[in-house]
């Protein structure tokens, strides 16, 4: 039934594109390839949120039976949240599963990601790390997760600590990434993020 | 919509053939020949009836039309209506005339049969006719494809959503074919957060595809068996029948394919343990609780971090790797004292010390407790595994002893007595998960007496069938075997009717903590 899911696509598309959420939540939907098999979305994060200021793009492959199984989507941004794989950038949600409807459409699923960064629900983790960092200390989730939306989402500020933090493992040779990860779940304490990437 | 033809069941026209007749109860019995004139123990009267896919459609259809003599409503909104009450005809009729009618609709997830608008019925109807297609010219979008068609292509449910005719072919496939039509085996309409569900005879209407029909008949009678107490599938893989009973118990029944196992629990018939019991067993020996027993019982854990330490070397002076701290294996206790020259390593019996200790013999005789009772449970039905290969080893038999002038019927008490042999194992089996949970008192070691009892007879009619027979004079061998295999028969009747007499007089106590 692809010739369903390609006509429907290309309808959502124009509705996505003169869609007036689209414009104000700063939702971006691109096609990747001629087949439509494959879609780049853009979410900026809400406001109000560790995610403020930075730009997500996630990548949807839709199946050859959409509408009728959901797209998967993943965030090809690296995201700190605890219903969002830190490693993958899979998400648990819900209406991407058993409350799929075959009349959803791809502004509502952007908006549902939207409502997702503005209220994670960690007991229902996809990142067991990042759910039990947000429901121990709030703080410290917050100020991870703005550092990682500086880091990998464009975020214009960043926390001069965490950054100077990462520029010490990086400087001692760790790679970047992997010093920011055992930083994020080592409580950015130093010693024991280096012993956390020597283990 | 209430002209039967619309139903899904009626498509197969084999289903009115089939005899639906209720009076056909067979007696039951757990023996597949009871030839023994005075073996009555599990033959108490339970009467059940076994029936083929077809025979339960034919029921299923028989409850909608019961429920459909007094409540006059589509036939398949009646079956939405019964599935949501669990098919218990008389609470829906209670509820239908003492309760408020919108809200039983509404809660069942159908819109009432009386509050149509005959404006909303004419067009499903019309949609579906396409003689009358010509006239109506509108073009409206299918909110799933984004397709603008003419209205007569659209057709929905009595909720008013309208989708295209081939959207709606799909999506009905998908959710029959890819979700099993999920947990609550019911389909609702393709709008957003709709709840309304899709009857039996749009499905069969809209769904044009055999296979994907014959599913959807097969996951409609699957819940239909599954929510009605009275019905329960063989568990036997492969085999589609199901046992029906005049009521809920847990006794043994019989199936076609010669499968017997327990109503109530599905397991093999296990007498004398009851389904509680041994639902807690094969939960028991089936998860991995049993390897944080062995963890308990053979390691210990540090002291003051609490890492588990197994020991592999002859020292007692143990220095935890993660916390390095010095304890002493035996005590627990800091090593320090030790060292010294007052070493007395009972001297530092002190209370933690004590404790830790005390968890662990208990946890480690636990653990053998269970695995006593275990072993023996598993070495019976492993025998019983076995006792396949007797049957062939003792037809041979058979035939060798019909070449010596003995009729067909003279040689079958061989195979009597390996069917007894069988049913002996299956109890033995079962009276160590009995067993396991049963508090000692007076009763349990008369139990104890009696399984042991049961035991030694079955082992030596084991034993005889297997070897000895073969060194016996023919003429000889009848009467031993039926001697050998009537005392089995004696002593398992004695040990399950003293544990019934104990069910019934409350003489046994259970270990809740086992």
């Amino acid at each position: 039934m692809a010739n369903i899911a390609t006509a429907r696509i290309k309808r959502e598309f124009k509705e996505v594109v003169k869609s007036e959420e689209v414009a104000k939540c700063n939702i971006k939907l691109e096609l990747k390839n001629d087949s439509f098999t494959e879609l780049r979305g853009e979410i900026a994060g809400p406001p109000d949120t560790p995610y403020e200021g930075g730009n997500f793009i996630l990548d949807i492959q839709i199946p050859a039976t959409y509408p009728f199984n959901p797209p998967v989507v993943k965030f090809v941004t690296k995201i700190w949240h605890p219903n969002i794989s830190s490693v993958t950038g899979a998400v648990c949600l819900d209406i991407l599963k058993d409350q799929w409807w075959v009349t959803s459409v791809f502004d509502y699923i952007c908006l549902s990601f939207q409502a997702l960064l503005a209220a994670p629900e960690p007991d229902d983790p996809q990142d067991a790390v990042v759910a039990n960092q947000y429901k121990e200390s709030k703080d410290e989730f917050k100020n991870t997760a703005r550092h990682w939306t500086y880091a990998y989402a464009g975020r214009p500020t960043a926390s001069a600590e965490y950054d100077s933090k990462v520029e010490q493992l990086k400087n001692m040779g760790f790679d970047e990434h992997k010093a920011r990860v055992a930083l994020s779940t080592k409580h950015w304490i130093v010693e024991q993020a280096m012993e956390h990437i020597l283990s | 919509m209430n002209s039967e033809d619309d139903l899904f069941y009626n498509d197969d026209d084999s289903a009115h053939e089939m005899d639906d007749d209720d009076d056909d109860f067979v007696e039951m019995g757990i023996e597949p020949e009871p030839t023994s004139t005075n073996e009555k123990t599990d033959v108490e009267v339970f009467l059940y009836e076994v029936l083929t896919t077809e025979q339960i459609v034919q029921h299923m259809v028989d409850c909608i039309k019961e429920v459909n003599t007094v409540v006059q409503i589509p036939a398949t909104t009646t079956r939405i209506l019964l599935n949501h009450f669990k098919w218990d005809k008389e609470k829906l009729m209670d509820c239908y005339y003492d309760g408020d009618q919108e809200k039983l609709f509404l809660e069942a997830h159908v819109i009432s049969p009386f509050k149509k608008t005959p404006n909303a019925k004419k067009r499903t109807t019309r949609a579906t006719s396409a003689a009358v297609a010509a006239s109506v010219q509108q073009e409206v979008t299918c909110e799933i494809c984004y397709l603008a068609l003419p209205a007569t292509l659209m057709t929905g449910l009595e909720c008013g959503h309208k989708f295209c005719i081939q959207c709606w072919t799909e999506y009905l496939t998908t959710k029959i074919m890819d979700e099993g039509m999920g947990q609550v085996g019911t389909i609702s309409c393709a709008a957003h957060n709709c709840d309304i569900l899709v009857d039996d005879a749009t499905v069969m209407k809209l769904v044009k595809d055999p296979k994907v029909k014959l599913k959807y008949q097969h996951l409609i009678t699957n819940s239909f068996v599954e929510c009605n107490r009275l019905l329960r599938w063989c568990p036997m893989p492969d085999c589609g029948h199901v046992v029906k009973v005049q009521f809920f118990d847990s006794k043994p029944v019989s199936c076609n394919c010669g499968h017997i196992f327990c109503f109530a629990c599905g397991e093999n018939w296990h007498d004398p343990v009851r389904c509680m019991w041994l639902k807690r067993w094969i939960k028991k020996c089936d998860d991995d609780s049993e390897t944080s027993n062995w963890i308990a019982a053979n390691t210990k854990e540090c002291p003051k971090c609490h890492s588990t330490i197994e020991k592999d070397g002859g020292c007692n002076h143990m220095v935890c790797k993660k916390c390095r701290f010095d304890f002493c294996w035996v005590c627990l206790g800091p090593w320090e004292p030790h060292g010294s020259s007052w070493y007395n390593c009972n001297r530092y019996d002190e209370d933690e010390a004590k404790k830790a200790r005390d968890s662990q013999e208990k946890s480690r005789s636990a653990l053998q407790r269970y695995l006593f009772y275990c072993n023996r449970y598993m070495n019976h039905m492993q025998s019983l595994k076995f006792e396949s290969k007797l049957y062939a080893s003792i037809r041979l038999k058979m035939e060798e002893m019909q070449q010596h002038n003995m009729s067909w019927i003279e040689v079958q008490f061989l195979k009597k007595a390996v069917d007894v042999l069988c049913q002996c194992r299956q109890t033995l089996m079962y009276t160590y998960v009995f067993a396991f949970y049963l508090r000692k008192n007076n009763q349990s070691i008369i139990f104890e007496e009696n399984q042991k009892d049961l035991e030694n007879s079955t082992e030596h009619l084991s034993e005889y069938l297997e070897r000895d027979i073969t060194s016996d004079m023919l003429v000889d061998i009848k009467q031993k075997v039926q001697d050998k295999y009537r005392y089995c028969e004696s002593r398992r009747k004695v040990l399950l009717d003293h544990v019934h007499e104990g069910y019934e007089r409350e003489l046994w106590d259970y270990l809740d903590s086992a």
